[in-house]
């Protein structure tokens, strides 16, 4: 069996070698359509890579809020529900903000595989310094547990998180903000809240600029600093979760909401839109991908079908010898693969030489020198080759069925 | 003489209105060891019958028995086989594969039956092409050799798988009397030395006089079958 095939491999490579500038015009189209295809994919897959890896980094992964999507009805609604009844001096029971009982959340969340929790307290203060002020909103944290759950550190210019356990009153902000009250590492800047009063606080800690974790207007504080100078001792009101396969976000999300009641949100929930987005990305992409394959396999249909035209002589000469139909159609079809295959290998070096130069290029982006993500993985070059055989082959079984078909009396007739 | 291949009542038309007769009421037998030809003016049929005989196209009714076994309504894979393992073809036109040296267009049958394997059909068709005095011209492809030099190679190619029936169409029509007359003989030893049958579709009556058995045709009929071997003891 492998021998026949091998045999009709080679009548099939024998009628291509005679046919070299189609062959090499069919190929060349084939080898442009997926080395385009790769460069193409690869920047933007790259880049949504890129993009979703930042949309996940940029908080943790489920964020529990103390807000509820549906809040708890008032005592008042307990108590009588659907009854219609009057109640007078009646009060709006004002519930604590806060997370309740967090600590069996933090446990809860810590129990799943591959999951850490980090509690914080988020709050509004306003620094101060000479005639300055600027808006804060400071996030509390324990540096310990926090720099495990976020990439904060990598994002800090100057100091460290954990520094914020070492230095009395330290505090992180963002370059920017530092800036604009022209202060810089180790100055004092005055921390004013409505509930407790002005502190002094210590920076410890800068971020750089453009950075999605720390906007130009928050900043880290020990979780302890935060629910002292909010006066909201043993309060806090987010967790963060890190997860080891972000892609479970969703899933734990809803399991921690449903069993705590607290809103529990993924990132892809908190990003939906920009996923949606990317749905619509890649839906251009691969249409225009899939057209640049299709116009390369119209070559491959043309060499064939002309294969065909040409060779109706021989093909009625092996059909009387005693090829079957099915030989003639395998040898047609082989033809269109064999191009397709030729074409594929090109159009990886010739992806692979685009990603290069792509890759080489060096862009200047908020003072970071940055390279264009590119997605160079196997499964591009996979999906490349698969697609331009499958379209290589039915390019090349529309003609070589039409070879099966010749019927050898016919041709023989009309030759003598 | 054994009845290798037999037809019966065979009828070939084309669909049409009235349907066009190419051939009908055939009965004949083609038998080893005999040189058989099929003569008549041209449109008589006699090409038709013979792409009947070769199984290359179906009856529109009868029979036609090979070795006794009816195979008109065998499936396409089957005839195919049939005529790689059996059958030889020699055409008019030596229709050889233009991209294939002399070699490599004998060992073609060969590699398809796949009965040898490589290294003996290279030997075969060496052999094979050495008798047919084509010794030194194996690796030339069809366009550097001449006419009759073709001719031989198709014959070498249809002895390719030692078929039992040769089957000629004009197998000398374009050759000149010298290498026509090679031609016949190398037929005429193949059914008597190697005991094969050989039918071949000829107009020439020089050729057709030389066979053993005549079969003569007239709008599409058999108008009669000489045997010339009678004649000859008579």
């Amino acid at each position: 069996m492998i021998g026949r095939t091998g045999f009709l491999l080679g009548i099939a490579l024998r009628h291509l070698s005679r046919r070299q500038r189609q062959t090499i015009v069919a190929v060349s189209g084939v080898a442009v359509g997926v080395g385009f295809f790769l460069a193409v994919s690869a920047l933007m897959v790259g880049s949504q890579n890129d993009f979703i890896r930042q949309l996940i980094d940029a908080a943790p992964h489920v964020i529990i809020s103390d807000e509820l999507r549906s809040p708890s009805p008032q005592p008042g609604q307990r108590e009588f529900g659907d009854g219609a009844v009057e109640l007078h001096g009646y009060k709006v029971r004002t519930e604590v903000r806060g997370i309740k009982d967090w600590q069996a959340i933090m446990t809860a969340a810590n129990e799943m595989p591959g999951a850490i929790a980090s509690p914080s307290l988020t709050g509004g203060v306003t620094l101060r310094l000479g005639g300055h002020e600027e808006p804060l909103a400071i996030v509390g944290v324990e540096p310990e547990i926090e720099a495990k759950i976020s990439t904060i550190d990598e994002k800090l210019r100057a100091g460290h998180l954990r520094d914020l356990e070492t230095v009395q009153g330290g505090i992180i902000i963002g370059e920017e903000l530092a800036q604009r009250l022209s202060v810089n590492m180790g100055d004092i800047v005055a921390a004013t809240s409505s509930t407790a009063g002005t502190r002094s606080m210590r920076i410890v800690g800068l971020a750089k600029r453009g950075q999605a974790q720390i906007s130009s207007s928050s900043g880290y504080v020990l979780l302890r600093e935060a629910q002292s100078m909010l006066g909201r001792p043993f309060i806090i009101n987010r967790i963060g979760i890190r997860l080891d396969d972000p892609y479970a976000a969703e899933e734990v999300a809803a399991r921690l909401e449903k069993r705590f009641g607290y809103k529990a949100e993924s990132w892809q929930e908190r990003s939906a839109e920009f996923l949606s987005l990317l749905v619509t990305r890649n839906v251009i992409m691969y249409s225009v991908v899939s057209a640049i394959l299709l116009v390369a396999s119209f070559g491959i249909y043309t060499v064939v079908s002309n294969s065909v035209a040409d060779k109706r002589r021989d093909i009625a000469i092996l059909r009387s010898i005693g090829f079957s139909e099915g030989d003639l159609q395998f040898i047609f079809v082989m033809e269109g693969i064999i191009l397709a295959l030729i074409g594929v290998l090109f159009g990886w070096m010739l992806g692979y030489g685009l990603m290069e130069i792509l890759g080489s290029l060096d862009f200047s982006i908020g003072g970071e020198t940055e390279h264009i993500p590119l997605d160079r993985t196997p499964r591009q070059y996979a999906i490349a080759a698969v697609a331009s055989l499958i379209a290589g082959s039915i390019a090349a079984w529309l003609p070589a069925r039409k070879a099966s078909r010749v019927d050898p009396v016919d041709i023989l007739r009309g030759a003598i | 003489m054994s009845s290798l291949l037999e037809a019966r009542s065979l009828r070939r038309q084309l669909p049409g209105d009235p349907p066009i007769q190419l051939v009908r009421d055939i009965n004949l037998t083609i038998e080893r060891g005999s040189f058989t030809t099929i003569v008549g003016p041209s449109g008589c049929g006699k090409s038709s019958l013979l792409y009947l005989l070769s199984l290359l196209d179906r009856p529109t009714s009868g029979e036609l028995l090979f070795e006794g076994r009816e195979v008109s309504n065998l499936s396409g894979d089957e005839r195919a086989q049939l005529r790689l393992a059996r059958f030889g073809f020699v055409f008019q036109f030596h229709f050889l594969l233009p991209e294939f040296s002399a070699l490599e267009n004998v060992m073609l049958p060969m590699r398809r039956l796949a009965r040898l394997n490589y290294d003996a059909s290279r030997e075969r068709a060496m052999h094979l092409l050495a008798t047919m005095g084509l010794a030194g011209k194996e690796n030339k492809t069809p366009d550097r050799l001449s006419g009759g030099e073709r001719q031989r190679v198709a014959i070498a190619r249809a002895l390719a798988n030692d078929p039992v029936l040769i089957l000629g169409d004009e197998p000398t029509g374009n050759l000149d009397s010298h290498n026509s007359a090679n031609v016949v003989e190398t037929l005429r030893a193949l059914a008597h030395e190697e005991n094969r049958a050989v039918a071949c579709v000829t107009h020439d009556l020089e050729i057709a006089e030389l066979s053993d058995v005549r079969i003569e045709m007239l709008d599409g009929r058999v108008e009669r079958i000489v045997d010339q071997r009678k004649k000859s003891k008579a």
